[in-house]
Parts: structure tokens; C-alpha cells; sequence
């Protein structure tokens, strides 16, 4: 019983080989079940994301190898072995339970940290297993995996900080509203930026959305897609003083938005807060506008330099997700070395058991008077007997079992027992 | 009083400092400075607190504001009765870390007047003295709590103009939920203060407790100069709906000013209904 997983990664290969070997809702199906055909008494899970392409396969003995792996990926995607080989990465066993763990706590991710990995590897464990692909060790790994991740997300600040510019920019809107329900967004410019960041704050409940740019028709293009109101440009002071959040990325090569206008603004709103952020390079808003009272402004630097912040408090987090991981995989190994033990202690049981009742049968035949509650009572003892004799042998096989060398055991039961038998693959 | 019955509430300034302690140590260490203990510590202390109360209640027959060290620990018990009340109909996180620290100052600062020998002159069996002091003590509670949430909201304030993103910035609320708790203990509290303060005035007109100059006692003064700094914050608000720095600035303006009714009128000399206890049995001699 051995695992192995073979693959690639962001890391490891450039989009151009990642795409080749990648595959799709429509086809992993296909690949499981002509994989499983190959070969038989294996279990496999295939996760394929846009950073990742890796196949997980648990054999018997280790019969499928590393090459067998890469010549079906060969095969499958009708590609030479020269094309992908260089990049692919293969561990087994121990190592390939951690890796395995490790991407799933997405500390192998493009965004460290992120959890969009954790669905991903529900998701193909579930693919595999409708295929009837995954048996007793994948099923085990899996679920194995999916909880370490959990652990890893609760234990440690890995996922909690934000790491891109309009998650921080959400969260800093967050600090100064309580909601955003009844609150005006008023988007000057109509980069992909903005966009982003209008769709963070759409989904955080924003729906009073007014979009200003220089050609109107494309003002009305985002306007239209968060169900907001396009203005003339012309126009944009007017709204000024309405705006809760402003968020400003024209390419003008001067000021867009001034401190005059924004000081009428407060006048008019009372004291009541305004959000501005200035993702525009060169800057759209006069920055002495931050000193205005009740007024927030942000340009790029300022966020990106949390999300930096961040960036780095989530890579200082890695050694104690690490730490976490590693005790898993032991927990794991030791849990593996068990199963392994779990037939050759099965074929025990029934070989006893067989014994018992072929006695049972002898002496069935030579008390031929006996009533049914004394016959009972005899076959009730025998069996007694045959469990407490295993019981004990049986829980120390498993625990020496789980240090290591589970095998040595099974043989040393075969061989004082003279149990013989055809292994299924698990 | 005797020094037995002075135990229970060195005990209660020790859980509320505990709290304290761990209201803060939450925001800066949350892994070691459980939320929970702070909670539950606060809680110990105002059962005990008001068990204390009770305790001084039964023993002097009268309800315990005989002295002005009684009356600190009533007005301290209102504060946290208050604000145990709001954090459950409302639930702003952190406000704890800045209220528990105020309310465990104040009872230290309560601790020294333990002793003092300004007693009460006018029967406490009067409904005017209830009528009077009960609302203006919530009153008092409602405004400690907008004084905490005001330091909360300025400090929030310097967080976000200043870009300092730490902690404390993360478990603040947002600038507008602090604005509205505010805006909310304000306005509850007004309406008690004026209405402690008109029960005040008719007691003191039909029963003269105060002499015919009353309206020159310094705490009558000092509590008509709150009543209208509050009165001007709801002005502000309701009438021009200003929000923000300004509001918070006023507020704490005004939270002093009721500290300075409740307490400096004492040290200026005023003794609104109260008697040193010398003078008393100097008179009946």
C-alpha cells in the first residue's frame, strides 16, 4: 500500500505546459475511469486547477510507478513525455501525504493563505469518489487533508489578512461605515481596478452606484453591470457632496478632484464621513485633501503597502502551519501503517473462527441428544474464547503497527499462523 | 464605617481591574488575554458590587447614596448596569477595553471619599430625593458611556487619518457604529438628566432644603451648565445632523463637566444637601 503523487505547479512550470496537461469538468471523468482501467486495484484522485495539475495514486506494493503516471498524462492529452516531464515533481508515500496537506492549507498557493485551494480539493475528491475511483487510503487522505486545512486556517493567521488591494480597500470602508445599504459610490474613471473594487463593495451591499468617465458610453457599461447610474463627467462636482465613497482612476495627468471642492462637500454633509481612493497613477486626488476633517483618503501606495504588510505577516505564519502539518502526516503514516495490519488481522479472526466451527461441527455430530440452550451455551464459549484469545495480540499488532513496519507484523502472522492468502488492493 | 464592610468593594475594584487588564490584553495579546475572563470578572464584580449595595442599603434603612462615598458607588454601580444592558441590546465589540478601565478608575477615585464625613441632611424617605436623583444617576451612567465611546471614536478616527493599521484597528468597530451608540446613550440620557433636574428644581422651591439662594449653589449651577452642553449637542445633531470629530470632541467635554458636577462641586465647597458630620452633632448640642 503506497501513495504517490505526481504533478505540477505554478512554481514548478509556465502556463504554457500547466494548460496542456490541465483538465475539465468534462474530461476528468473520462481520465479517472481509462486511469483505473490501466490499472486496476489502485485508487486515484486527479486535482487540476489553473496553478496545479497533480494526480494522487495509492497502489498495492507501490506497483504503479512514477513513469506509468506520466506516460497516461502522456497519452490522455496526446502530448510526448519531453514536453512535460522536465517539470513535473513526484513524491511518495510520507512526502507525498505532506505535499498533499500542504497545497490543501493552500501554503503552496500563487496567494498564501487563500482558501479557494480547499474547495478545489473537495471538489476533485468528490469527482473521484462518484467514480467510484477513491477506496479505503484515498478516502482516508482525503478527508484527512480537507481537516488538517481546517485546523491550519483556525490554528494560525495564515488566512485572516487581506492581500489584495480591494479586499483592503472593503476593509478600511468597513471602518468607517457600519453598512453600506443607503451609501452612494461614486466611481470616477472606469479602470479594471475600479471595476474590482465596485464588485467587492456590490457584494458587501453597496447598491447606490454612480459612474462618471470621460466617454459616457463606457460610464454606462459599469454603470449597467452593478445596476448603478452613469453621469456626464461634466457633472461630477454636483455629486461630490452626495458620495459616501469615492473611488477615483482616471487617466488624467492632473488633479481630478480638489480640496476645495471636497471642503464644500463636508460643509454640506455635515461632518458626515468621506471615503476617497485615488488608485490612479499619476494621482487623481489632491492629497492635502487627507487633511480635511471627517475625510479618509487612500491612494495606491497606502493600500498596497498593507496589503504588503499582510503579505508578510501570513509568510511569518508559515513555519507554524508547517509544524502543524508535519504532526498530521505522522498521525497520518501511523493511521496508514494500521490499515495495513487491518486484513492480515481480518483473515486471522476468520481463520480462528473457521477452526472453532469446524470443532463445533465435530462435536455437533457426537452429542446428538444436547437441547438447543446447552448447544448454545458450547458455541457461545468456543466463540468467547477465540475473541479473548485475539483480542490482546491483535490491539499490539496494531499499535506496534503504527510505528512503522506494519508489514513485518502481517508476515510474522502469516507465518506462526500458516494464513495464506490473495490481497485485495487495499 | 467599619472596616469589614469596606472588603467587598476593594474586592469588586480588583475583578474590575482584572477586567480591565484583560480587555486590553485582548486587543494587543488575544492568544494569552482570554475575552472571557474580562467578561466574566466584570460580571463577578457588579454582582458583588451590587450585592454590596444592598448590604449598605439594609444597614443605614435608606437607599445608599447616605454619603458621598455611597452615592460614587451607586452612580459607579449605574454606569455598569447601563452599559451591561446596552452591550447586549447592541453588542459593539471592544467597547469593554474602553469603558471597564473608566469604571475601575472611578472606583479607586471612589475609594478615597470612603471615610469622609459629608452626610446627607434631607430625609431620604422623600420621593423628591429619589425622583430627583435616580434619573439623573442613569442620566450620569448614559453619559459615562458616550465619554467611552467618544475616546473610541476619536481613536478610530486617529487610526484611519493616520494610517496606523495595527491590532486595535481591527477590532474597532466602524466609525459609524461607534457615531450611533453615541448618538443613542445621548439621547437617553437627556431626556433623565432633565427630568432628575425639574424634580430637583420643584423640591427645592416647595421644600427649601437648599436656603433661599439655591440657584448659587455650585452644583445647581454646574448641572444647568451640563444640561446645556448636552442640550447643544442635540442641537447640533437633530437640528444642523452633525456627525463626527466635533460630536466626539463635545461629548467628552461634556462627560468632564458631569464629573466635575458629581464631584469638584465637593472640593469647591458647595454642599447641596450635604453636612459634615461634626456640624451635626454641633447643632444638636
Amino acid at each position: 500500500m503506497s501513495i504517490l503523487v505526481v504533478g505540477l505547479n505554478h512554481k514548478s512550470a509556465p502556463v504554457e505546459v500547466r494548460e496542456k496537461l490541465a483538465f475539465n469538468a468534462n474530461n476528468i471523468s473520462t481520465a479517472l475511469s481509462l486511469f483505473l482501467h490501466r490499472h486496476q486495484t489502485t485508487e486515484t484522485v486527479i486535482l487540476s486547477t489553473c496553478n496545479r495539475v497533480e494526480m494522487y495514486v495509492s497502489s498495492l506494493d507501490g506497483t504503479v510507478k512514477t513513469e506509468d503516471v506520466l506516460s497516461f498524462f502522456a497519452d490522455f492529452h496526446k502530448i510526448t513525455l519531453n514536453e512535460f516531464s522536465p517539470y513535473m515533481y513526484h513524491y511518495t508515500d510520507d512526502r507525498a501525504v505532506n505535499h498533499l496537506f500542504f497545497v490543501t492549507a493552500s501554503l503552496d498557493s500563487m496567494v498564501l493563505g487563500e482558501s479557494q485551494i480547499l474547495s478545489q480539493v473537495k471538489e476533485a475528491y468528490t469527482t473521484a469518489s462518484m467514480e467510484e475511483a477513491t477506496g479505503k487510503v484515498m478516502n482516508q487522505l482525503f478527508q484527512q487533508a480537507l481537516n488538517v486545512a481546517k485546523i491550519v486556517h483556525t490554528k494560525t493567521a495564515i488566512g485572516k489578512k487581506k492581500v489584495s488591494i480591494s479586499s483592503v480597500a472593503v476593509e478600511f470602508a468597513e471602518k468607517i461605515f457600519q453598512d453600506f445599504t443607503g451609501k452612494m459610490v461614486l466611481v470616477v474613471g472606469a479602470g479594471e481596478m475600479c471595476e474590482l473594487l465596485l464588485k467587492h463593495l456590490y457584494e458587501e451591499g453597496a447598491r447606490t452606484i454612480v459612474v462618471a468617465n470621460r466617454t459616457f458610453e463606457r460610464a454606462q457599461e459599469i454603470a449597467n453591470a452593478f445596476q448603478g447610474q452613469a453621469i456626464k463627467y461634466e457633472l461630477l462636482g454636483d455629486y461630490l457632496a452626495k458620495a459616501d465613497i469615492i473611488i477615483s482612476s482616471t487617466s488624467a495627468p492632473h488633479y481630478v478632484i480638489h480640496v476645495d471642492q471636497v471642503k464644500d462637500a463636508i460643509r454640506h454633509r455635515r461632518g458626515n464621513p468621506m471615503f476617497l481612493i485615488d488608485i490612479a497613477v499619476p494621482r487623481d486626488i489632491e492629497p492635502e485633501i487627507a487633511n480635511i476633517d471627517n475625510v479618509y483618503l487612500y491612494n495606491i501606495d497606502d493600500l498596497q503597502s498593507v496589503v504588503s504588510q499582510n503579505i508578510d505577516e501570513r509568510s511569518r505564519e508559515v513555519e507554524k502551519c508547517r509544524a502543524i502539518v508535519e504532526e498530521e502526516v505522522d498521525h497520518f503514516m501511523a493511521r496508514l501503517e494500521e490499515m495495513k495490519i487491518e486484513p492480515a488481522i481480518t483473515l486471522l479472526r476468520n481463520h480462528f473462527h473457521a477452526i472453532g466451527k469446524e470443532e463445533l461441527d465435530r462435536l455437533k455430530t457426537k452429542l446428538k441428544g444436547i437441547d438447543n440452550g446447552d448447544w448454545e451455551q458450547v458455541v457461545y464459549t468456543v466463540e468467547r474464547t477465540i475473541n479473548k484469545l485475539l483480542h490482546h495480540p491483535a490491539k499490539v499488532a496494531k499499535q506496534e503497527a503504527k510505528n512503522g513496519g506494519g508489514y513485518r507484523y502481517v508476515e510474522i502472522i502469516k507465518k506462526l499462523f500458516g494464513i495464506f492468502h490473495t490481497p485485495d488492493h487495499t | 464605617m467599619a472596616i469589614f464592610s469596606h472588603i467587598p468593594f476593594v474586592i469588586v475594584i480588583l475583578l474590575y481591574f482584572i477586567s480591565s487588564v484583560w480587555s486590553i490584553g485582548y486587543i494587543v495579546k488575544p492568544a494569552f488575554f482570554n475575552k472571557k475572563v474580562g467578561k466574566w470578572s466584570m460580571m463577578m464584580g457588579f454582582l458583588i458590587h451590587s450585592g454590596f449595595l444592598i448590604f449598605l442599603g439594609l444597614e443605614s434603612g435608606n437607599i445608599p447614596i447616605t454619603n458621598v462615598y455611597e452615592s460614587f458607588v451607586s452612580l459607579i454601580w449605574c454606569i455598569l448596569f447601563v452599559y451591561i444592558n446596552l452591550d447586549y441590546l447592541y453588542k459593539l465589540p471592544s467597547l469593554d477595553t474602553f469603558l471597564v478601565p473608566v469604571v475601575t478608575a472611578l472606583s479607586i477615585w471612589s475609594l478615597t471619599f470612603d471615610g469622609g464625613n459629608l452626610t446627607i441632611t434631607v430625609s431620604l424617605q422623600n420621593f423628591w430625593l429619589i425622583a430627583h436623583i435616580i434619573p439623573i444617576f442613569v442620566g450620569y451612567a448614559s453619559f459615562t458611556i458616550s465619554f467611552s465611546l467618544s475616546i473610541m471614536y476619536l481613536t478610530q478616527q486617529r487610526q484611519l487619518k493616520h494610517k496606523l493599521f495595527g491590532p486595535l484597528f481591527t477590532k474597532l468597530p466602524s466609525l459609524e457604529g461607534i457615531d450611533r451608540l453615541m448618538w443613542k446613550t445621548i439621547s437617553f440620557g437627556f431626556p433623565l438628566l432633565t427630568l432628575g433636574l425639574v424634580f430637583g428644581t420643584f423640591w427645592v422651591k416647595t421644600q427649601n432644603i437648599l436656603g433661599e439662594q439655591w440657584y448659587l449653589d455650585y452644583k445647581v449651577v454646574l448641572g444647568l451648565a451640563t444640561w446645556l452642553i448636552y442640550a447643544a449637542l442635540l442641537h447640533m445633531r437633530l437640528v444642523s445632523s452633525f456627525h463626527g470629530t466635533k460630536i466626539a470632541c463635545l461629548t467628552i467635554a461634556g462627560f468632564c463637566l458631569v464629573l466635575f458636577t458629581f464631584i469638584g462641586t465637593f472640593f469647591m465647597g458647595s454642599k447641596h444637601a450635604f453636612q459634615k458630620v461634626s456640624e451635626q452633632t454641633h447643632e444638636k448640642f
